[in-house]
């Protein structure tokens, strides 16, 4: 799951867990920003953001013993910034989503393709930032999970404690969320039967 | 991605225009969204995969929709990996501040730390070995006086090997779990071969034991024509020395008689003590009851229940005395200390007398040259024929419920002041570390144990660093760290409080605020009677262990060394991604 081209920092990651600070300082350097990003689109404030990039990266130094090496660096970071991230909100309870069998059984309006499409062109992603915010927790930690992180629907499934077979499902709810949140903040919204 | 089953989810929407309710569909039917998403997500079998590919070939509206997800898809991604805000100044110093604060804590560490060694060693140590001194034991300090040269001590050489032996196996068990974590595996093996070599190094390198004679049975005996060169321990029942012994005689008995001549120190860990011959060293004694018929050229010192110095013994140096009863009808060449329940003298002293307890009597016979200081319940009970250089200076023990003192309440608000204070300075000074110590104090488990652990361990292992080649320095450090932390401990735990009442905050002085009132409350509580004391012992354990969890994480490898501010990195898509897969024709 490292960008591409970018090679894993292999090298960065033996000197870390051998004690060598100035290779950790390479490590944050490299993979803070997208931490902080990360965090900014899965947490409610920028102060939230801040504080678990931190706490993720103190974390980091205990776990980093636990890392792979045969996988993607970025991925177990992420995947480790997911959990951390997830365990924030639910402990903070403001975790609004309904439970998973609850969500089964809302049946989603169908949207009509030439709607969403109009509406998928005049967004920006200001807007869907912004329209990202307003989402329940869990819907805004799917999306962040699925295509800020790529994760896969099983890392999904695992840090939201869903089935994976269920994972579609809370990720098409939160387009609907995303969508309804758009609608709100002025582009067109996508619903209604076709 | 992997590819899936099919979930055929019972919630999967369904396209009112399909008529096909089935997540997935056929190829003739309609898709609805769930199928769209997840073959966008390659989340279909290949089968079905090829099946909706076919159908948005042919099917204007399917394909529409398909599209328009796909868009969406790469929208949010878009959205989500611009980089709209460039990374905060706290975080990008936050390792440097990191290791600068860490380095202002070492600083503060050993200011404090050195200051705290010259208070107490002028504050307490000083005068105390002077004391000590007056009481014979002589030393250059008291580590020696303590540990190399003191009596206690002296002809115990293997005890101290023993000592460092041990010092080294804590040092390599704490050294092992430190590198723990940055050893690969197999290299923990090789870690802990080598603390074996320093183990072994140390037993081969420690010098040999003096000259030492050790005896056991159930009566050990050295008759009056036997003469022991060197050391001698007993262990026995019965022990009666008669004879002459040229070094130190150590006793773990139960009734011990020493009628002849000792040339070195007697130690006697017994029940029952009787010298009646000839100490020309000292006399310290753990025992039930100790009596003096004979001389003791130096010093005796005793805790025992009783002591007798009969009008035949003789003390050349002083008598210290934790007793409960002591008669002192002999001869002490120089001073009287002593905690006693009822003490009577009617013998000669002829230094001071420091006396702290219930009953002081002086009887006809009674000779002191020196002043007398008595601290006790009682006024002392002096015959008007004893004769005193002066007359005793009498202090009344008051035993007042401490509850009752008007005085307490008013000390605790200044504690409580002091306590808000401590905190405001040390929050200032270490506001990272001061955050990182309240969120760890909610880690409960680990805090009561590590607290539980450091409480005990830290005063411990201090004492052994004292007594072994680490040093002086680094152990009284680490005490007055371990004491300084008392203290802390209430504040964090106190900060902790606070956010529960006040509410969460990550700002330094909304956290100082939120401690000054969880500590007002801790030390209301620790002011209850009777509960209050295992309230503060409790916090103690508690804020001691979160302290140390803090001081753990901040030790962990991770701590990098000057890190710039980190700059913005352009985070391209992952290749993951699944936008762009398949798109139907």
């Amino acid at each position: 799951m490292s960008a591409p081209g970018k090679t894993e920092p292999t090298e960065a990651i033996a000197r870390a867990r051998a004690g060598d600070a100035d290779a950790w300082g390479e490590l944050y350097r490299e993979y803070a920003p997208a931490m902080f990003r990360f965090c900014r689109r899965a947490l409610p404030t920028r102060e939230d953001a801040e504080d678990a990039t931190m706490e993720i990266f103190m974390k980091l130094r205990d776990k980093l013993i636990q890392y792979d090496d045969t996988r993607s660096f970025s991925a177990w970071l992420y995947k480790v910034a997911a959990n951390h991230c997830w365990d924030l909100l639910r402990r903070r309870k403001i975790r609004q989503d309904k439970e998973t069998e609850d969500v089964a059984d809302i049946p989603l309006e169908h949207p009509d393709p030439n709607q969403l499409d109009k509406m998928i062109e005049q967004s920006t992603s200001d807007e869907v930032r912004k329209a990202l915010g307003k989402l329940g927790a869990r819907a805004r930690m799917a999306l962040v999970m699925r295509y800020y992180s790529d994760m896969s629907y099983d890392e999904i499934a695992d840090a939201l404690g869903v089935r994976r077979a269920f994972v579609g499902v809370v990720l098409l709810r939160a387009r609907h969320e995303l969508r309804q949140a758009l609608g709100d903040t002025g582009a067109p919204a996508a619903g209604g039967a076709s | 991605m992997s590819d899936m089953d099919n979930p055929r989810d019972p919630a999967a929407p369904a396209n009112p225009g399909s008529g096909g309710g089935d997540s997935g569909g056929r190829a003739s039917e309609h898709l609805d969204e769930m199928a769209c998403l997840l073959y966008i997500e390659r989340q279909l079998e290949r089968v079905r995969a090829a099946e909706v590919s076919t159908h948005t070939q042919e099917c204007n509206g399917c394909r529409t929709l398909l599209r328009a997800m796909e868009r969406e898809s790469r929208l949010l991604t878009r959205a989500m990996l611009e980089e709209d805000e460039a990374l905060p100044a706290r975080l990008a110093h936050f390792q440097e501040r990191a290791r600068r604060s860490m380095q202002w804590i070492w600083g503060v560490a050993f200011g404090l730390a050195a200051t705290g060694v010259y208070a107490l060693y002028s504050g307490y140590i000083e005068p105390w070995e002077q004391q000590l001194a007056q009481a014979g034991f002589g030393g250059t300090s008291l580590l020696n006086l303590l540990i190399f040269q003191g009596v206690f001590w002296k002809g115990w050489q293997s005890v101290i090997t023993l000592l460092e032996v041990v010092a080294m196996l804590t040092l390599g068990g704490f050294g092992l779990a430190f590198f723990r974590k940055r050893l690969r595996r197999g290299s923990t093996a090789l870690a802990l071969v080598l603390t074996g070599f320093c183990a072994v190094g140390a037993l081969l390198t420690a010098p040999p034991a003096s000259a030492q004679d050790v005896r056991k049975g159930e009566t050990v005996e050295i008759r009056s024509d036997e003469t022991v060169k060197g050391d001698v321990f007993i262990f026995t029942h019965r022990a009666r020395i008669d004879g002459t012994v040229d070094g130190d005689v150590f006793l773990f008995t139960q009734d011990a008689s020493v009628g002849g001549h000792v040339k070195g120190d007697v130690i006697a860990f017994v029940q029952s003590l009787r010298v009646s011959g000839q100490v020309d060293g000292n006399v310290r004694a753990f025992t039930n009851n100790v009596t003096l018929t004979g001389t003791v050229t130096r010093n005796l010192m005793a805790f025992a229940e009783l002591v007798n110095v009969d009008p035949s013994g003789k003390v050349g140096g002083s008598v210290t005395a934790f007793v409960q009863s002591l008669n002192l009808d002999g001869q002490v060449g120089r001073n009287l200390f002593t905690f006693v329940r009822q003490g009577t003298i009617s013998g000669t002293v002829d230094g001071k007398i420091d006396a702290k307890g219930n009953n002081l009597r002086f009887n006809s016979s009674a000779k002191v040259a020196g002043p007398i200081r008595f601290e006790g319940d009682n006024p002392p009970d002096v015959s008007s024929d004893a004769k005193l250089a002066s007359p005793v200076q009498f202090t009344k023990l008051e035993h007042k419920a401490k509850y009752e003192e008007s005085g307490y309440y008013i000390w605790q608000v200044i504690w409580m002041a002091a306590f808000v204070l401590f905190g405001l300075v040390l929050f200032q000074l270490m506001p990272m570390f001061s955050t990182e110590a309240v969120d760890s104090v909610e880690h409960y488990g680990a805090s009561f144990g590590l607290g539980v652990l450091v409480f005990f361990g830290v005063p411990i292992a201090s004492l052994i660093a004292c007594a072994t080649v680490v040093g002086l320095f680094i152990g009284i450090s680490t005490f007055f760290l371990w004491y300084a932390a008392l203290y802390y401990a209430q504040v964090v735990v106190g900060a902790l409080v606070g956010q529960w009442l006040l509410g969460r905050t990550r700002e330094i002085w909304p956290l100082i605020g939120r401690m000054a009132v969880g500590v007002i409350i801790v030390r209301l509580c620790t002011t209850v009677p009777h509960v209050g004391g295992w309230v503060k012992f409790g916090v103690m354990l508690w804020g001691m262990g979160a302290i140390s969890l803090a001081l753990y994480r901040r030790f962990q490898p991770a701590t990098a060394a000057g890190v710039p501010g980190a700059p913005m990195v352009s985070t391209t898509l992952p290749p993951n991604t699944t936008i762009g897969g398949a798109v139907p024709a």
